[in-house]
């Protein structure tokens, strides 16, 4: 008898909740005028954007339907506003969805009226009904980088062609020589023609003259020179090693296009005397949560033993065995610090546009020579640093030029060589 | 004909050795021939050198290693993954010229770290300003945009060749009304120990540094 009575007391309970939340989301309406929803868009972007999508689950949940799926539109605006105090206060639906998206909480809006949290889920229910957007179709993936060298290929075949077809053309025209002779020595020829059919500057007695000879030897011997001479100077030279890595990170797609600061990853570069290598957590920053279906990223993945349902690193790290490309010889001396920190120089200055490089290649010489010629060249980068305060007053007192790396000492043999 | 003979001898030896000598020139997966390869394969430990093959360069060497191994072999042994480079002990601190202990609050301590103060506090000049907003652009601009509203290439994605690139979901507009009264210490913490879909930049960016694009932050919000 009291279980019948408790449970009839349930359903009636029930049963008024099912009608209160009835009523009140029937009390207020969403609006569906365009500049409502336009308005919602614009507070949607500047609120909610950084933690929830429509379609997509990010930081908090989809928002599609929420409206309908959630207790009430009063429910939605109290959460909205004070989400810790309905969770504080035992709120069943509240209480779930916080432990649910493991205790994070959200930013308490008080300050949004009632009319915007309405334009909000007005625009909310546009996105809904208009329904998840299609995928983009990643056709064009396989074509990274592709026009420019399949066009340089064409035109070398174009060239090799038209090469052929003139050699085929010169030997055509000696045919013809030839056959022309021989049509005309049966015939009746006065002496002046005769003269004039068999000139003693035959092919192959231009070719078999001393004269000719030298100018042969003599071209092919300097060329050969030329080319001995570039080879050695080539040596202990690295200028254009462009090293296959086992990631292939694109600088063009990272620093070009996304417009990511060299300095982002190469952190060292300011501090130390190397630029640094970014470490895995540094490509994690993003790539935890960007393009995760890439072979590629699974790499930095598994390099880093990303625990994706935990969000963390695991136990198994290894390191990515990148390959290096500028290698100074041990004898020489270089800081990055110096040069990126202190004189202000650009990082494309010494290492080219790499923004521009799908494989990055190693840019300048890396000489002593190359070293030199911008010491000379360079003025020293005084401004606001006390440091130079006294060596520029020296310098002008002697001289009207403005002070050079060169007049500071950079060109003493100790500064690099020790 | 005798000199003919020696002359094209000559010849024929100079060609191919510009031939050999052309081969070595740097490229692709060729760093090219090394003058004085000892210079660039260093005997002392490198950073960001490691080569495990022990016969490499076993060629040139010149010293007798006790284990054998050829001039260029460059990598520890004794260290995980034979690396040059070591991870610091555990339970370490790293010394720094202002002298200060690493930041050690948890993640989701953000309500305390909101109250702590920055090392600038009352600290007002066009030099700090200036510093914060070098750093913003450093670390910060590629996804929260130059005025602080979400809108870097990294937060709003990119098309090359007609092909929309991935964005970066859930980048906070600094701008926006949750965030409009937040402290510098609330700042810190989350550029240190990350919040929401933002990752942690604690590793990157020195604690002195984080403090100033901190105080960045709070003018560009206004």
């Amino acid at each position: 008898m009291i279980k019948v009575s408790l449970h009839s007391l349930h359903k009636s309970i029930s049963i008024l909740v099912l009608f209160f939340t009835f009523n009140l989301a029937y009390a207020q309406q969403i609006p569906t005028e365009p500049e409502a929803i336009a308005n919602g868009e614009s507070l949607f972007n500047a609120n909610c954007k950084t933690c929830h999508r429509v379609h997509q689950k990010l930081v908090g949940p989809a928002l599609a339907n929420v409206y309908d799926r959630t207790p009430s539109i009063d429910w939605l605006k109290s959460f909205i506003r004070n989400s810790a105090a309905l969770i504080a206060s035992g709120d069943e639906y509240a209480v779930n969805i916080y432990n649910e998206y493991n205790k994070t909480q959200m930013t308490a809006f008080t300050g949004l009226k009632d009319d915007q949290i309405m334009n909000i889920l007005a625009y909310i229910k546009a996105e809904t009904e208009k329904g998840p957007p299609v995928a983009a179709t990643p056709a064009a993936a396989g074509g990274e980088g592709g026009g420019s060298g399949v066009s340089s290929e064409y035109l070398n075949i174009i060239l090799v062609g038209m090469l052929l077809i003139l050699v085929l053309l010169v030997i055509i025209l000696v045919f013809l020589v030839s056959a022309l002779k021989r049509f005309l020595d049966q015939k009746e020829l006065s002496e002046e023609d005769k003269e004039l059919v068999h000139s003693p500057y035959t092919l192959s007695s231009v070719t078999r003259s001393a004269g000719f000879r030298f100018i042969l030897i003599f071209i092919i011997g300097s060329l050969g020179f030329k080319a001995v001479i570039n080879g050695l100077y080539s040596i202990g030279i690295q200028q254009g090693y462009e090293p296959k890595q086992p990631i292939a990170f694109s600088h063009k797609l990272h620093a070009g296009a996304y417009e990511i600061d060299c300095k982002y990853c190469h952190t060292g570069v300011l501090k130390g005397k190397s630029a640094t290598i970014p470490s895995v957590n540094i490509c994690m920053n993003c790539h935890r949560s960007v393009k995760t279906e890439s072979p590629l990223i699974q790499k930095i993945w598994a390099a880093a033993d990303w625990q994706p349902e935990t969000l963390s690193y695991g136990p198994n790290q290894k390191p990515i065995e990148w390959v290096r490309i500028h290698n100074l010889p041990d004898l020489a001396y270089f800081n990055h610090a110096q040069h990126v920190n202190v004189a202000n120089i650009e990082c494309q200055t010494c290492h080219g546009p790499v923004q521009e490089m799908e494989v990055v290649k190693q840019y300048s010489l890396l000489t002593m020579g190359w070293c030199i010629d911008c010491h000379r060249k360079t003025d020293v980068n005084s401004k606001g640093n006390a440091y130079y305060d006294k060596l520029v007053e020296l310098h002008s007192a002697s001289n009207k030029e403005p002070m050079k790396v060169e007049d500071i000492g950079g060109l003493e043999c100790a500064k690099c060589h020790y | 004909m005798k000199n003919m003979k020696r002359l094209s001898v000559t010849l024929f030896i100079g060609l191919s050795l510009a031939v050999v000598l052309a081969s070595c020139k740097a490229g692709g997966d060729k760093p090219g021939l090394e003058y004085a390869p000892n210079m660039y394969h260093s005997v002392a430990y490198e950073p960001y050198t490691q080569i495990t093959d022990q016969s490499s360069g076993s060629w040139l060497t010149s010293i007798e290693y006790e284990d054998g191994h050829g001039e260029f072999y460059n990598s520890n042994a004794l260290n995980p993954h034979r690396m040059n480079m070591r991870m610091p002990p555990a339970h370490t601190v790293s010394r720094n010229k202002a002298n200060v202990l690493p930041y050690r609050l948890p993640k989701d301590s953000l309500e305390i770290a909101a109250k702590i103060k920055s090392p600038f506090e009352g600290v007002d000049n066009a030099q700090l300003l200036a510093d914060g907003k070098a750093l913003y652009t450093m670390y910060c601009t590629h996804c929260h945009g130059a005025k602080g509203e979400g809108d870097g290439k990294v937060a709003t994605g990119v098309t090359i060749d007609g092909v929309e690139r991935s964005a970066y979901a859930g980048v906070a507009n600094l701008k926006g009304d949750a965030y409009k009264d937040i402290t510098e210490g609330h700042i810190f913490h989350v550029i240190t120990a990350g919040k929401g879909l933002m990752a942690p930049h604690g590793s990157q960016i020195s604690q002195e540094d984080r403090w100033k694009i901190a105080r960045y932050v709070k003018t560009i919000q206004k």
